[in-house]
């Protein structure tokens, strides 16, 4: 079943009199719980396909269509609604809030995405996430205190703690060394398809292709 | 969460300074507030402390009441309508003690009124500042425009005049040591608007402090300084904010990224600022009313909780403008911009 369509979206950037068409009507449509590679060259279009499927940047034409609704017709609080609540996103650099321990970075999340549980409850969900990604010993610790992977892994747990439909993960391994990064996407494939989360992932390490389900190339702002 | 307090718990030096810096403009703040009360209070306190009403004097005095001179007869007549107004008398002078020191003082007579102490002839009432000096109930005080001797009466509390000690004296007294049948000014309290009166200019309370000689230059210079410093405190929020803010643009990016609204971020930067300026403010009133305990007896220092009040509402009011307006960029910041960024 479509979770998410992306329908013959275009983005132009303008600089001074230059326009430059990054996208050039992109369809892509993704299948719940699957885990989709985007990859191709620098320049080809796939982050920023990313961003404007995610609701962080605007198309210059086109639909982004998420349970009905048109992304690229919203209201930017409603966006914004969408994101906290439907999406969860892991990001190059883990982008932890440093004055926040671990636990607390994903009781943020909780918070954010407006939940109604009860405080045992989000302890509760939030010690189970720890677990899952194994970082339950280090709940108390700060960012500066952790070592690249772990802080990867609380992004990753940060990302799903609040169950998101949509995980967006913009080349999630780039800043970390090999093994760190199979730890990282095992991490992750497991995760999303214990939750049924479905995974739209940009990524230029071939290495981490297999653990995805479909992979779609970019070439000059087009699938191919 | 309380995010604005863990992050004050994480960068404790960083508000720690912001922290000291509101509090020594602050102290300085209520400290010269202080100074510039306590020198309206020796300047005018006789003045300050009479209630609501309409001052007069004469229209060719050019606002100067030593120059005025109230004629008998309209003395007479504004009496008879308004019976609890007074007529009195301000003239700068000196008294000698027993040991031959010379003190200053504002002498100061009236018509009988509850305005004014009224003493007879001979009996002299001081402010108590004088008590300090040594001066007791029953001292004889000299004066060389006068050919008896004043017998001190009392003291009175907070009645000074161009920053010298009020004398309160008789009519006669007054006339002959001055050699004048007229009072200078007459007072009618109670009154809102000025009444017209034939050969007379009103002047509300506040209006007759303007015309005390270096009253109004006095107070003008402290305030200015005050104002200046209540600005310069809410340009150090903004500054201080501004700074904070441009290092966690990044920050404000990817919590709006994964949906934190900008209202939050906004609520957080209030919530510190309204916190630090409350501990800043609170140690700051706690040692400028101990520096008004501590402060030499020469140097007049007031600082009541009125002013304590309102200058503390004023400093949070500019601590938030300070912040809000520096906290424009947490609006204009696009989760885009932070992605792209590195780790912060």
């Amino acid at each position: 079943m479509t979770a998410f369509t992306v329908e013959n979206v275009k983005k132009t950037f303008t600089n001074g009199e230059i326009e430059e068409q990054v996208l050039n009507g992109v369809n892509l449509a993704l299948k719940e719980g699957e885990i989709t590679a985007l990859v191709g060259a620098s320049g080809s279009g796939k982050s920023t396909l990313l961003t404007i499927a995610a609701g962080l940047q605007h198309a210059s034409a086109g639909q982004v269509m998420f349970q009905g609704k048109n992304l690229t017709n919203m209201k930017q609080e409603e966006i914004r609604k969408v994101r906290a609540q439907d999406f969860g996103f892991v990001f190059q650099a883990s982008h932890l809030v440093p004055f926040l321990t671990v636990e607390e970075q994903l009781l943020l999340m909780l918070d954010v995405s407006e939940k109604r549980m009860h405080k045992q409850e989000k302890k509760k969900r939030i010690t189970s996430m720890l677990q899952l990604v194994e970082m339950e010993h280090r709940k108390d610790a700060y960012p500066s205190s952790l070592s690249g992977g772990e802080k990867q892994r609380v992004a990753i747990a940060r990302a799903i703690i609040h169950e998101p439909k949509l995980l967006f993960a913009d080349e999630p391994t780039a800043s970390l060394d090999s093994k760190r990064s199979q730890d990282v996407m095992e991490l992750i494939r497991e995760l999303t398809k214990t939750l049924h989360i479905t995974t739209l992932m940009v990524t230029h390490d071939e290495e981490m292709l297999p653990y995805a389900d479909r992979i779609i190339t970019m070439k000059d702002g087009l699938i191919v | 969460m309380k995010m604005a307090w863990k992050e004050i718990k994480k960068s404790k030096a960083k508000f720690i300074i912001l922290g000291s810096i509101v509090f020594l403009v602050s102290l300085l703040t209520f400290i010269i507030s202080g100074l510039a009360n306590g020198l309206s209070m020796d300047n005018a306190a006789l003045i300050k402390d009479m209630p609501a009403g309409q001052f007069y004097m004469d229209e060719n005095a050019k606002e100067t009441y030593n120059l005025s001179k109230i004629d008998e007869d309209t003395e007479k007549h504004v009496h008879k309508e308004y019976p609890d107004a007074a007529a009195f008398s301000i003239q700068m002078g000196f008294v000698v003690d027993g040991n031959d020191d010379q003190h200053s003082v504002s002498f100061v007579t009236s018509t009988e009124s509850d305005l004014f102490e009224n003493v007879n002839d001979g009996e002299i009432i001081l402010d108590r500042s004088m008590q300090e000096d040594g001066i007791q109930v029953g001292d004889k005080l000299t004066n060389n425009q006068y050919s008896g001797e004043f017998t001190v009466k009392g003291f009175v509390d907070q009645k000074k005049y161009s920053h010298t000690p009020v004398a309160f004296i008789s009519m006669d007294n007054y006339k002959e040591m001055y050699r004048t049948n007229h009072m200078q000014l007459l007072f009618i309290p109670g009154q809102d608007k000025a009444e017209t009166i034939n050969g007379l200019e009103a002047f509300s309370n506040t209006a007759f402090l303007d015309t005390i000689p270096s009253y109004s230059a006095e107070q003008m210079s402290l305030n200015m300084i005050i104002w200046f410093l209540v600005i310069i405190s809410g340009m150090l929020f903004a500054i201080f904010f501004y700074m904070m803010n441009v290092q966690k643009i990044g920050l404000y990016g990817i919590l709006k990224a994964i949906g934190v609204k900008t209202r939050t971020l906004f609520g957080m930067m209030w919530s510190q600022m309204l916190l630090i300026t409350a501990i800043a403010l609170v140690l700051s009133v706690s040692f400028s009313h101990l520096f008004n305990r501590v402060a030499p007896d020469g140097m007049p220092f007031d600082l009541g909780l009125e002013t304590t009040l309102q200058l503390s509402g004023l400093f949070i009011v500019i601590g938030f403008i300070g912040a809000t307006l520096s906290g424009i960029q947490i609006k204009r910041v696009e989760p885009l911009q932070a992605i792209q960024q590195g780790e912060m």
